[in-house]
Formats: structure tokens, C-alpha cells, sequence
């Protein structure tokens, strides 16, 4: 556990496409590299409404001589990250983190498959970055990004210049193909023998879940990072609760926040 | 501004003595663990841990937390690993520290607080036992525990025989009169009373017209009941003669302080952990400064000093 609070000077804040906003934050040197996956509670500095910190997973992180900047992707979807998107250059923000279970990355398969949907980009964008500089280069990358539309794709250049195979799927066909993600991907699902392939997935619960239906017909390791609203972020106040099997196999409530963020998704439990 | 000497800040709560008058709320710091890289729980005057079962507790489906102005909502539903794993896993964490560890327990029975006690009080390590009467009576319609006096005390009656250790009484404020409560309590052997619990309230969804929690309604705390809490322990403390603890919305150190003056012996911390995991420590510091510049030797002397 990083064990502190970091307070944050905002470099950036910028909507890049409608209701989704690129922050970029200066921190201390002394901020942990953060592990793909992981997130951090942000809070404005001082204000105690919103009264709860925010959850937002990190989106990309590069240390400096004397300090770090880390990137964070976040759509408005409330009041809390409706303030966010308000932050002027120079505001500061508190930082707990980086906190949470990042992706498993050791026992990476030969073929690696992303699977974003939407803002879900922003943890596995992380992922890419770091995976790109370890693989070998016999191992293949393909990733499967969805938007509701045109005007919410985001975070396209970065992965477009990090892995040639890119594909991108919207539901209105406003960009690129027209479809869910799951259903882009499941078209393509034959070209990977289960055991070779790692998969990784972020998106909204109905992706995630339909993504389950599919890969449960086969034998694919897929490991997906989960959102749901925290109070602490560190483990103690149980609220981010998720129905999982555990270890022995029974039904259980974890801590999205310090269980996860990230699971197998073959042990979450659907209702 | 810091003064020279430091001020005295231990506090007696009957048996139960604490180097200073910062516990933490149960089911607000884990079992302490998780709050270790933050605060350092030898600082503290108690660590109450998450309130404890005879049997492991699933908790509800989420959603469980919704924000709210000034506070937060929960519904967890008491989920926890049972006090045999808690006995086994947890304990010996807490044991290195020069700290009092309090148990917080709950059943649905009498016959399960009688047990949860027993149990605990067998083993090194636990100073006190704090009984959270606020969960539904499974065998009297799911009614609390805590809002009838006499299923009060009885419960209060049902530990109190099974242990020797010093035995806190957590009210409910989800009574008509807490006074009454108190009191039952009291007579039936609390050595010490601590309030309030949360608030019940509710959250609506306008685009979904559902609720924002899967348990319909839950526990308000925070900042935002902290004037319901000063009113409810200043009621207490004007009938009861055993120590009584304050809780609700406790941010800071003059939050704190105001409970103090109104006559409690010690304060609990609980939400404010969520958003500041050295709220513990700073509410410590700040009542230290407190004292110091206010030139008072002993924060006994600032007890109950409340001038209505």
C-alpha cells in the first residue's frame, strides 16, 4: 500500500471528445510507478462536496527527473466527475494511490487480445504500452475497441501507433464497423487456439457480461478490470462489493477496490 | 502555535483506559491492517474492528454506498469473516500494537451475542467488547435489537454474562427516545455507552425511479449527522453515569472536541477514514494543539465543561 496522500497539480484537463475528459496530472517523485490496471482516488483538494474521493483507473504514467505526470481518461457520468471536468490548469487534487490489483501480465500467452469498450480503454491503454516493450516479437496483438459512436471514440492514435491490428467497432456504424465489440470479436474468436491466448478486457457491465457468454464456450483466460462506486478505495469500508466464486469455489462478496480492480472473468458471478 | 509541554490526553473509561481519546468507528478501518500504511495505530487510543458474527457474513449485493450532500449511505450488511477467522487471521496482526482492541459483535439471536462474547473473551488480545444492537432480531420480525428497552438490556444482560471484559453498549439513533435506551442499557450492566449508529435514509434513482441501493435503504453517516449526534450524546450524558463514547460525522479535531465538551469520554471516527485515511492521527494532533494553546494541562479538565 502506497501509504500516503499525494497532493496533484493539474497540467491539463481537456474534453477531447464529448463528455470525456484527458487530465493530466504533476506528482511528486515519490508516487509509485503504477502497475497497468491500477487506479487511484482523486479528490479536489480541500472541498469535502463531492464528499466521496472518485475512482479513476490510470491511463498512462511517465516519470521526470524531478516528478511524475500520470494521465487520467474519465467520462462524465455524475456530480463528482462533473467537478473534475470543471479543474482549471494549476487546481490541485489529492491523490491516494495507485491502488488496487493490477493484470497478471507473467504468464502471458503467445497471442494477446484487448478487448475496450468505451472509457475501458483507459486501463488496458496502460496495458498495451507496457506489454509492447516486453513481448517477444513472435507474440501478436489485436485489439477490439467499441464506442457508442463517432464522437465517443477516444484514445484511437495512441493504440493505432503502439499495434497494427486495431480494430474498431461502433454501434451506430458512425466509425468503423457497426456492432457491439463482443459480437466484432466473436467473428474473429476462430483465429485463436484458447491455450496460446491471453485475453484482456474493460468496459461497461453489459460488455463484460456478453463477453462471458461467449468466451465461456471456450477455454480463453480472460482477465477483466471492473468499476463499481467506493468509498475508500483501500479495502475497509466493503461497499465495492462484486459477486465472485472464490478460491474454494463458493459465492462471495469482493472488494472491487482491493480485490481486483482486476478478476478473472470466469469467476464473476452474473445475476 | 505549540506549546512546550504536551498536555495529558489519556482518558479513563471506567476499567477500559485509553492513552487518548481517538478510537476508530466499526466497520470504518477494517480490521486495522488496512489502515496500517497510514496511520500508525500505536497513535490511537482503541481500533474497533468490523463488527464480528458467530459465522462468516456474505453482506448484501451491491449496490451498497451512494453519496449523499455532507455524507454517504451504506448498506453492507454487517458482511464479515466470522470471529473465528477474525481470531485466527486478524488477532495476531493487532497484537504487536500498543493499542486497545476492541471487538465489535452482533448476532441475530441472543443465544449468538452470547457465543460471539464467550469466544472472544477467551482470547489474549481483546480489551474491550462493543455490542452493536442496531441488526434486525430475526426471531422478533426482523425488528432491531436496539429499539425496544427492554430486548435492549436484554442483550446487554446476555454478554454481560458471558465476559469479564469492560462491555460497550452502540445505540441505535433509530429510536423514538434514545434516552430510554440508554438507560435500559445501563441498568443491565453496559460499563459503557457509545452513539450514535447510522441514520436510516434513502436514495432515489430519477432516470431508473429505483432506489440507489440494492437493500432499498441504508445507513446515513458522515458530516451530515453530526448535529443529530451532538444532540443525542448531550441527552445521554445528562441520564446515564456510565462513560459514553460520541460518534457521527467526526472530520476533525474540533468536531472532536465539541462531543468532548458535551461530556463524552471519547470519541469514534468512522467516515472520515473513507476520505482521509490520516483523519484518525490528525484528530489526535489537533486536540494535543488544542490543549496547548488553550494552555489546559489534562483534556479531562475540558470534559463536560458543555455551559448550556
Amino acid at each position: 500500500m502506497a501509504g500516503n496522500i499525494y497532493i496533484g497539480e493539474i497540467l491539463k484537463n481537456e474534453e477531447i471528445q464529448e463528455d470525456c475528459f484527458l487530465m493530466k496530472v504533476k506528482l511528486p517523485s515519490s508516487f509509485e510507478n503504477p502497475l497497468p490496471g491500477q487506479f487511484v482516488m482523486m479528490r479536489i483538494a480541500g472541498l469535502n462536496d463531492p464528499f466521496l474521493s472518485r475512482p479513476i483507473s490510470i491511463y498512462s504514467f511517465t516519470r521526470g527527473k524531478n516528478y511524475c505526470s500520470m494521465e487520467l481518461l474519465y467520462s462524465v457520468v455524475g456530480k463528482g466527475t462533473q467537478i473534475l471536468a470543471g479543474l482549471i490548469n494549476g487546481s490541485q487534487v489529492e491523490i491516494n494511490g495507485p491502488l488496487g490489483n493490477g493484470f497478471e501480465t507473467k504468464s502471458v500467452k503467445k497471442n494477446i487480445i484487448f478487448i475496450a469498450g468505451g472509457i475501458g480503454i483507459a486501463p488496458l491503454s496502460l496495458l498495451t504500452e507496457s506489454l509492447c516493450r516486453r513481448v517477444s516479437s513472435s507474440s501478436t496483438m489485436n485489439i477490439y475497441l467499441g464506442f457508442q459512436g463517432a464522437s465517443a471514440a477516444v484514445g484511437l492514435d495512441k493504440l493505432k501507433k503502439l499495434c497494427r491490428n486495431v480494430t474498431v467497432c461502433t454501434d451506430d456504424g458512425s466509425l468503423g464497423e457497426k456492432g457491439f465489440v463482443t459480437q466484432i470479436f466473436e467473428k474473429d474468436m476462430k483465429k485463436f487456439a484458447a491455450d496460446d491466448t491471453s485475453i484482456y478486457a474493460c468496459g461497461p457491465k453489459a460488455m463484460l457480461r456478453s463477453l462471458s457468454k461467449i468466451l465461456n464456450k471456450n477455454k480463453f483466460d480472460c482477465q477483466v478490470s471492473l468499476e463499481e462506486r467506493m468509498a475508500c478505495g483501500t479495502g475497509a469500508c466493503m461497499g465495492c462489493a462484486v459477486a465472485v466464486k472464490n478460491k474454494k469455489g463458493a459465492f462471495a462478496y469482493q472488494r472491487v477496490c482491493a480485490d481486483g480492480p482486476v478478476f478473472n472473468l470466469k469467476d464473476i458471478i452474473w445475476k | 502555535m505549540k506549546a512546550n509541554t504536551s498536555p495529558k490526553i489519556a482518558v479513563n473509561l471506567g476499567r477500559l483506559k485509553l492513552k487518548n481519546p481517538v478510537m476508530t468507528a466499526s466497520g470504518t478501518f477494517g480490521y486495522g491492517e488496512e489502515y496500517a500504511g497510514f496511520v500508525d495505530l500505536n497513535s490511537l487510543g482503541a481500533i474497533v474492528v468490523k463488527g464480528l458474527s458467530l459465522k462468516p457474513r456474505l453482506g448484501n449485493p451491491p449496490p451498497r454506498i451512494m453519496e449523499t450532500t455532507g455524507g454517504m449511505l451504506n448498506a453492507v450488511g454487517l458482511q464479515n469473516i466470522g470471529v473465528d477467522v477474525f481470531i485466527e487471521e486478524k488477532l495476531p496482526y493487532l497484537r504487536q500494537y500498543d493499542v486497545a482492541i476492541i471487538a465489535n459483535i452482533y448476532g441475530e439471536t441472543y443465544d449468538e451475542y452470547k457465543k460471539v462474547a464467550r469466544i472472544l473473551s477467551a482470547v489474549k488480545g481483546v480489551h474491550a467488547l462493543e455490542v452493536n444492537i442496531s441488526c434486525p432480531n430475526v426471531k422478533n420480525g426482523g425488528l432491531s435489537f436496539g429499539c425496544d428497552p427492554k430486548i435492549a438490556a436484554r442483550v446487554t444482560r446476555a454478554v454481560k454474562d458471558e465476559t469479564g471484559l469492560p462491555v460497550i453498549v452502540k445505540l441505535t439513533p433509530n429510536v423514538t427516545d434514545i434516552t430510554v435506551i440508554a438507560q435500559a442499557v445501563e441498568k443491565a450492566g453496559a460499563d459503557i455507552i457509545s452513539l450514535i449508529n447510522t441514520l436510516t435514509g434513502m436514495s432515489v434513482d430519477l432516470k431508473t425511479k429505483r432506489p440507489h441501493l440494492n437493500n432499498i435503504t441504508g445507513g446515513l453517516s458522515g458530516p451530515a449527522i453530526k448535529p443529530v449526534a451532538l444532540r443525542m450524546v448531550w441527552q445521554v450524558v445528562q441520564r446515564v453515569s456510565v462513560p459514553v463514547i460520541g460518534i457521527g460525522g467526526i472530520m476533525t479535531a474540533q468536531d472532536a472536541l465539541e462531543f468532548l465538551i458535551l461530556g463524552a469520554k471519547a470519541v469514534q471516527i468512522g467516515t472520515a477514514n473513507f476520505i482521509n485515511p490520516h483523519a484518525t492521527m490528525e484528530v489526535v494532533e489537533g486536540i494535543k494543539n488544542y490543549l496547548a494553546v488553550n494552555k489546559i494541562k489534562d483534556i479531562n479538565e475540558i470534559i463536560g465543561t458543555f455551559k448550556p
